[in-house]
């Protein structure tokens, strides 16, 4: 039984990355590649914030910080050819990273809402800055001149290959020390530190990891844009909506952020295109129900559909369905922490 | 623990209490509401920095170290008010302290030496449950397996029989005793005498923030100023009725 569903676990993902590997290859429309590529950058930025939001439960509104880092130094290094775009990648994921740590050192003395509140103000307070300095382009924005040819399925077998780390780095960490101890910090942070877990350094470990990722999805999107302003990737809209997105699929999960992503990126392409504004319509709501009836949010929801459909195939006729406390560990309790996905 | 002092503002919580605890010993705090034990205690966990004096563990001062900086120093902690991760299953719980412990572990002994605390604390049948669902006697048994886990020379026991039942108070106590028979240093906080006189070797009993006596159970319990901490003076002429 657990050997089965272990073998499913990994043959799963294998399908879907061979099925992405060779989609372009039977052919897609340039709108579709289009599509899932802006779906991997999301998906990207929400396992990042998936690591200190779900796991560690440090509730970040200041992710665009990361987003519009990255996407300025990979800009400005790709540029005119400075660079090469995937040393610009690294080199845009570790500059967040550093800016994540110069962040985290002061927010992270705070808990719970206070940080939150301070996150914000960090990120506005470097939004506005940014569109206050010439070399951002200021408010006009920057434009980036590539001497390669436009080539769409490189940019998304880029994005495909980062989305991949991303999901083997959540994969590992959760199921190692690392993960271990930013659920402890999410559930309790004091009985994590009399548990010998040391909660600012992990605090500051996983916001590192997260900005990088971020910071590279910022990057990935700047290339492929060619062109971006401060109050776009700075813009509150993005720290939202990477919250969003790990909301949305499965707080404290592999798959949830994965799933939240592609939800994210198809209602951006899809329906903004037809019914500008609408898509703050759908994510109000879409919030309102995952909040009410499914704190879990999509894995949530898909491991109590799971659950049910197992039981209605075991109980046969005239036995009764016994509720058994395992089933209950998979409850997710939004603002309590997570339920840990191992 | 040498001349340890806490103020709050003006007020003197804890003033100027010293004592020393042998290696192997059980080492009880008994005091009257008020008394000061729990910032005592706190202050040795590292939850709060004395106002002055110091903290000798093993020749090396611990003074105001942080509790996860105290786990390398083996000393662990476990709550009055029990504190688990809850949305974690039991032997999650325990695989945290194991992890971030003293030793360390690697990632394959981690289980395993988890599942074994569980066991010699009786609470191997829960080892998937979620830890919110425990009854308060398991969870108080979760707080010594977790602490446990961080392989602790030193094991801090705030109130651990606290709201438990008769029967669950002696298991534990039963328990404690065999943690010391390993080697385990324990410092125990406890209202309750009855309990704290059963295990102790040695017992402090603290008032008005100060040390008013230290020795055995037995000693302890002839002290007249003890008594009269706890009973109030005893009127004129009682001895004779």
């Amino acid at each position: 039984m657990k050997s089965r569903s272990l073998r499913w676990q990994f043959l799963l993902p294998a399908i879907l990355l061979a099925g992405l590997l060779v989609l372009p290859e039977v052919g897609l429309s340039p709108n579709a590649l289009r599509l899932l590529f802006v779906s991997f950058v999301w998906i990207i930025a929400s396992l990042a914030w998936n690591l200190l939001g779900g796991y560690a439960g440090q509730v970040s509104f200041g992710f665009a910080v990361f987003n519009g880092i990255g996407a300025y130094v990979a800009a400005m290094l790709i540029d005119n050819g400075r660079l090469h775009p995937y040393l610009a990648f690294l080199a845009a994921g570790v500059a967040a990273a550093i800016a994540s740590v110069l962040i985290g050192l002061p927010t992270f003395r705070l808990r719970g809402p206070y940080f939150a509140i301070a996150t914000i103000g960090v990120s506005e307070a470097i939004r506005v800055v940014a569109t206050n300095v010439d070399f951002t382009g200021g408010a006009s924005g920057y434009r980036i001149t590539e001497s390669r040819q436009f080539n769409q399925l490189e940019h998304y077998y880029c994005a495909m290959f980062v989305a991949a780390v991303a999901v083997a780095t959540t994969y590992l960490i959760s199921r190692h020390k690392f993960g271990l101890g930013l659920m402890a910090i999410n559930q309790d942070e004091d009985a994590a530190a009399d548990s010998g877990v040391n909660p600012f350094a992990y605090k500051l470990k996983a916001h590192a990891i997260a900005a990088f990722f971020t910071g590279i999805a910022g990057g990935l999107f700047a290339r492929y844009a060619a062109y971006i302003h401060p109050n776009g990737v700075f813009g509150f809209h993005n720290s939202v909506q990477i919250l969003l997105m790990p909301v949305i699929g499965g707080l404290g999960t592999v798959w949830g952020p994965v799933l939240g992503g592609v939800v994210v990126g198809v209602i951006e392409e899809e329906i903004v295109a037809y019914f500008p504004q609408a898509h703050l319509l759908i994510y109000g709501g879409l919030l309102i129900i995952i909040v009410l009836f499914e704190p879990g949010g999509i894995v949530g929801g898909l491991r109590r559909l799971a659950r049910w459909i197992r039981r209605v195939l075991e109980r046969g006729p005239g036995t009764p369905a016994a509720d058994t406390p395992s089933e209950q560990a998979d409850e997710v309790l939004w603002g309590t922490g997570s339920g840990p996905g191992r | 623990m040498n001349k340890l002092t806490k103020f709050f503002g003006g007020l003197a919580a804890v003033r100027d209490v010293s004592f020393e605890v042998r290696r192997g010993q059980i080492f009880g705090f008994i005091g009257p509401n008020g008394a000061g034990k729990t910032t005592l205690f706190s202050m040795i966990a590292g939850a709060q920095k004395p106002t002055s004096g110091q903290i000798i563990c093993r020749g090396k001062d611990v003074t105001g170290l942080r509790s996860f900086r105290l786990i390398h120093e083996g000393i662990a902690r476990t709550h009055q008010v029990v504190r688990p991760f809850r949305n974690m299953t039991v032997l999650e719980n325990v695989e945290v302290g194991a992890y971030f412990g003293r030793q360390g572990a690697d990632h394959k002994s981690v289980p395993e030496k988890a599942m074994e605390i569980l066991r010699s604390v009786g609470l191997q049948d829960y080892a998937d449950t979620p830890a919110y669902v425990l009854s308060v006697g398991n969870h108080k048994k979760l707080e010594v397996a977790r602490a446990l886990a961080t392989g602790p020379e030193i094991l801090l026991c705030d109130e651990i029989c606290g709201g438990l039942t008769h029967a669950e108070t002696a298991a534990m106590l039963e328990l404690l005793r065999q943690i010391r028979d390993r080697g385990v240093t324990i410092l125990y906080v406890e209202h309750d005498v009855k309990a704290i006189t059963a295990i102790c070797d040695r017992i402090l009993v603290l008032n008005y923030g100060q040390k008013l006596a230290e020795d055995t159970p037995e000693q302890v319990q002839l002290d007249p100023a003890v008594i009269e901490a706890y009973l109030g003076v005893a009127p004129k002429g009682w001895d004779n009725a």
